[in-house]
């Protein structure tokens, strides 16, 4: 009697545990096509947002529309996408344009609502409208921002504040730049390369002359990618400075080999010696942008430098001088007197080669 | 340069992959009166090449999937018919490098993206007779 009692019960239980693990299947399977059928609809009705839009904000470039389609409440984050996409694709007066439409359409209230209590997704798109939107009463809740701690909200309200008045807000994040080592050096880059040269010549050239040394190279670097002419007379003197920081004169020599001043070429020559290897190889790479016939001879002793890096750069140097044809660089290659400098010279050679051969060939061949 | 009727609209030839970018270029130039043949990658551009009448004009993006616009250039004025359409190449990058290369290999004229739409219109004016 007992046997047959839990045999039942066994059963039982199987036929439940049965029922339910298909009932969650089912559920599963229900809830797959419910966010697919969801997705779908999401889609097409943020494409016919865009179809409606992307006319509209290229027309706005030329001339202002005479009436705008009311913005739905869900699609304020794709309009200011859209929005924001076309105003990076456009400088000049067009951008005006585009402004305004922003403020027919009352975004601009929605941005500010953003800033105040979005998501932070919400936030960092409110941040990059404001900056296009040069919104000067967002001023103050920007430069909060920029101290915040994530990296992505402070950056972005840097580049707002660049874009509101590059003159006032440059003097106020050199030390940031200087000291936020989570901030991206190529958004660094791109918020300098939109101010004006002189304006952050002058902030970070000043900076570096007064900073410790791994800051002051840190902000040369800058100025060399930037390529700021007006700073070489700020940077200059640092090289008279004894003792002389290793990290600030590599960062000299790469701001020189940028910019390419010929007043700066004895300087340059003068450090292809020096006792530390990554001072030579900053001082061929330069040597490469900016030197002339007579340097040849220079960066020929430098291919059989003890560090393989300089050797590296030294040849590299020399397939880039003006005076170095391809003819003269393959009867450089054979004429060497050691295989370790015909080594390091040869895949200068070789790309030179092919260089010439794909500017001449047929892009089908190829 | 191609000489059109002045009943038909100039056509110019664009190569660009960014879809806002071209959609941006097509409708400002559809509405300055030129026809818009659009490429969205290198093969495409190479395949239009081969296959169209040479354009009024060709508008070509540096940066562009499998063939890139400096590869296209040489192609471009091998072509004895498309040897004198004048070629504007469109950079986001102001690398001097790019543009001395493209100067050299026979393009006319480069604009830098972010474009202004009123100089874009401008220049491409100075290769073009005036649309209808």
């Amino acid at each position: 009697m007992s046997a047959t009692t839990l045999s039942n019960s066994l059963i039982e239980i199987g036929w439940l545990a049965t029922i339910t693990i298909h009932a969650l299947i089912l559920i599963l399977l229900g809830w797959t096509l419910a966010v697919r059928g969801l997705r779908i609809a999401t889609d097409r009705r943020r494409q016919a947002m865009v179809t409606i839009w992307r006319p509209i904000l290229a027309e706005s470039l030329i001339e202002a529309p005479i009436s705008l389609p009311a913005i739905h409440p869900r699609d304020h984050v794709l309009f200011l996408y859209l929005w924001n996409h076309l105003q990076e694709s456009i400088k000049g007066e067009s951008s005006e344009e585009l402004c305004k439409i922003i403020r027919r359409t009352k975004m601009d209230e929605v941005v500010h609502h953003f800033l105040a209590s979005g998501t932070m997704r919400q936030q960092l798109l409110a941040i990059v409208t404001l900056g296009h939107l040069k919104e000067e009463p967002a001023w103050q809740r920007l430069l909060a921002l920029i101290h915040a701690e994530n990296a992505f909200l402070s950056i972005e309200a840097a580049r707002a504040l660049v874009r509101i008045d590059a003159t006032r807000a440059i003097p106020i994040l050199v030390p940031l730049i200087s000291h936020r080592a989570d901030w991206s050096p190529l958004k660094v880059l791109s918020l300098l390369q939109g101010t004006g040269d002189e304006l952050v010549a002058h902030a970070l050239g000043e900076a570096a002359l007064n900073a410790p040394p791994l800051i002051a190279a840190r902000l040369l670097r800058f100025l060399a990618s930037i390529r700021s002419h007006r700073a070489l007379p700020l940077i200059r003197p640092i090289l008279t400075r004894d003792p002389l920081h290793e990290d600030v004169l590599a960062s000299c020599l790469s701001l020189f080999g940028q910019c390419t001043d010929p007043r700066d070429l004895p300087a340059v020559r003068q450090y292809l010696t020096h006792p530390t290897w990554f001072i030579r190889v900053q001082a061929a790479t330069a040597l490469g942008k900016m030197g002339i016939e007579g340097d040849e001879a220079r960066l020929i002793g430098l291919l059989e430098d003890s560090h393989w890096w300089v050797r590296y750069r030294a040849a590299e140097a020399l397939s880039l001088l003006p005076s170095m044809t391809d003819d003269k660089l393959s009867i450089l290659v054979q004429t060497l007197p050691t295989t370790e400098a015909r080594k390091v010279l040869t895949p200068f050679v070789a790309k030179r080669i092919q260089e010439a051969l794909a500017s001449t060939a047929n892009v089908s061949a190829a | 340069m191609n000489t059109t009727p002045a009943t038909e609209k100039p056509t110019l030839f664009m190569a660009e992959d960014e879809e806002d970018t071209a959609s941006l270029l097509r409708f400002l130039l559809e509405r300055s009166g030129y026809q818009v043949l659009h490429a969205t990658d290198g093969h495409q551009a190479q395949h239009m090449i081969d296959t169209i009448a040479p354009p009024s004009l060709v508008l070509l993006d540096i940066m562009l999937p499998h063939f890139s616009g400096l590869q296209l250039l040489p192609y471009i004025r091998k072509k004895p018919e498309w040897h004198h359409v004048p070629i504007i190449m469109l950079t986001a990058d102001s690398s001097e490098h790019d543009m001395q290369q493209a100067l050299a290999a026979g393009a006319n004229d480069y604009m830098i993206k972010p474009f202004n739409p009123r100089e874009l219109t401008a220049r491409l004016s100075r290769f073009l007779k005036p649309a209808a």
